[in-house]
C-alpha cells in the first residue's frame, strides 16, 4: 500500500536503508531506469547494486511514495523522485551531515 | 560459463519471483541481467541477487506488514530451531566422550549421575582364603 500523502515521516530513509538513499540521490539528477541507476550509483558512490536489491528498493520507495514510475520506454521503466522523496532525501542528507560533522569534531578533539 | 547457461541461470532465478512481480519487472529484469553480463558482471552474482530479491519479495506481501512480520518470525524460528538442533548434534559426541573419560576415574562412587546405558565398574567382593576379589559389575547410574 502506497503512502502518497506526504506523511512518510521525516526520517523515512533511516529505515529504508543506504540503497534507497543512493537511489534517491541518483534520481535527484533526473529520471532513470534500472540499468542507468546501477551505472550512476556505481560512478557516484562506488557501490555496485545487485539487480535484485535494486528492484526491491525501487518497489519499497514507490510504496512509500518517494518515487514514481514514468511511462515505460520499450521494456524499461524509468522512475523519478517525487516531492515527498526530495523532502525525505533532504532530511536524510542533513542528518548525515550532522553525524559527519560530529564524527570529524570528535576525531579532532581526540587527536586521532 | 557459456551464454545459454548464464541465460538459463538468470531465467531460473527470475522464475522464483511472484507472478505479479514478473509481469511488472520480468522483461526489464532479464534485459538488465543481459546488459550487466555484457559489462562483465558474473552471471552467478546476478542470479544470486535475483534469488535473494525473490526471497524478500515472497516474505513481504502487499497485503500488509503484519503478515510479513509473521513470515519473518516463522522463518527466524525455523532458523533458530535448525541452528539449535545442529549445535546439539555437534556437542553430543563431545559430551559422550567426556562421560567415557570420566568413567575411568575409580574414586567416584558407583551411584553417580550417569546418563545413558549401564557400564562396568570394579567391585570388591570379600571371598574366604583370598584377601579380596575384584570383579567387574554392570551397574546402572541414576538418571541425571
Amino acid at each position: 500500500m502506497g503512502r502518497r500523502d506526504g506523511s512518510t515521516g521525516q526520517h523515512v530513509l533511516r529505515r529504508a536503508g543506504e540503497t534507497s538513499a543512493l537511489i534517491l540521490i541518483s534520481l535527484a539528477g533526473g529520471p532513470k531506469h534500472g540499468y542507468a541507476l546501477i551505472l550512476d550509483i556505481k560512478e557516484l558512490a562506488g557501490v555496485e547494486l545487485g539487480p535484485g536489491t535494486l528492484y526491491g528498493a525501487l518497489d519499497r520507495l514507490e510504496r512509500l511514495g518517494l518515487i514514481e514510475p514514468l511511462p515505460a520506454d520499450d521494456r524499461r521503466h524509468p522512475y523519478r523522485i517525487t516531492a515527498p522523496g526530495a523532502a525525505a532525501l533532504r532530511v536524510h542528507l542533513d542528518s548525515m551531515e550532522r553525524v559527519s560533522a560530529a564524527g570529524r569534531l570528535r576525531l579532532q578533539l581526540g587527536g586521532i | 560459463m557459456d551464454n545459454s547457461r548464464t541465460a538459463r541461470l538468470v531465467r531460473a532465478a527470475l522464475r522464483c519471483y511472484p507472478a505479479r512481480w514478473r509481469r511488472r519487472h520480468g522483461d526489464e529484469a532479464a534485459e538488465l541481467a543481459a546488459l550487466l553480463i555484457r559489462d562483465g558482471t558474473p552471471a552467478g552474482s546476478i542470479a544470486w541477487s535475483y534469488l535473494a530479491g525473490a526471497t524478500r519479495e515472497w516474505l513481504a506481501p502487499r497485503s500488509g506488514r503484519r503478515l510479513s512480520a509473521v513470515a519473518c518470525a516463522l522463518l527466524a524460528a525455523a532458523c533458530l530451531a535448525g541452528v539449535s538442533a545442529g549445535l546439539l548434534a555437534s556437542t553430543a559426541p563431545a559430551r559422550a566422550a567426556s562421560t567415557d573419560h570420566a568413567s575411568t576415574d575409580h574414586a567416584r562412587p558407583p551411584a553417580r549421575c550417569r546418563p545413558g546405558s549401564s557400564e562396568s565398574v570394579p567391585v570388591v567382593i570379600p571371598v574366604k582364603d583370598h584377601p579380596r576379589v575384584i570383579t567387574q559389575m554392570a551397574v546402572h547410574g541414576r538418571p541425571c
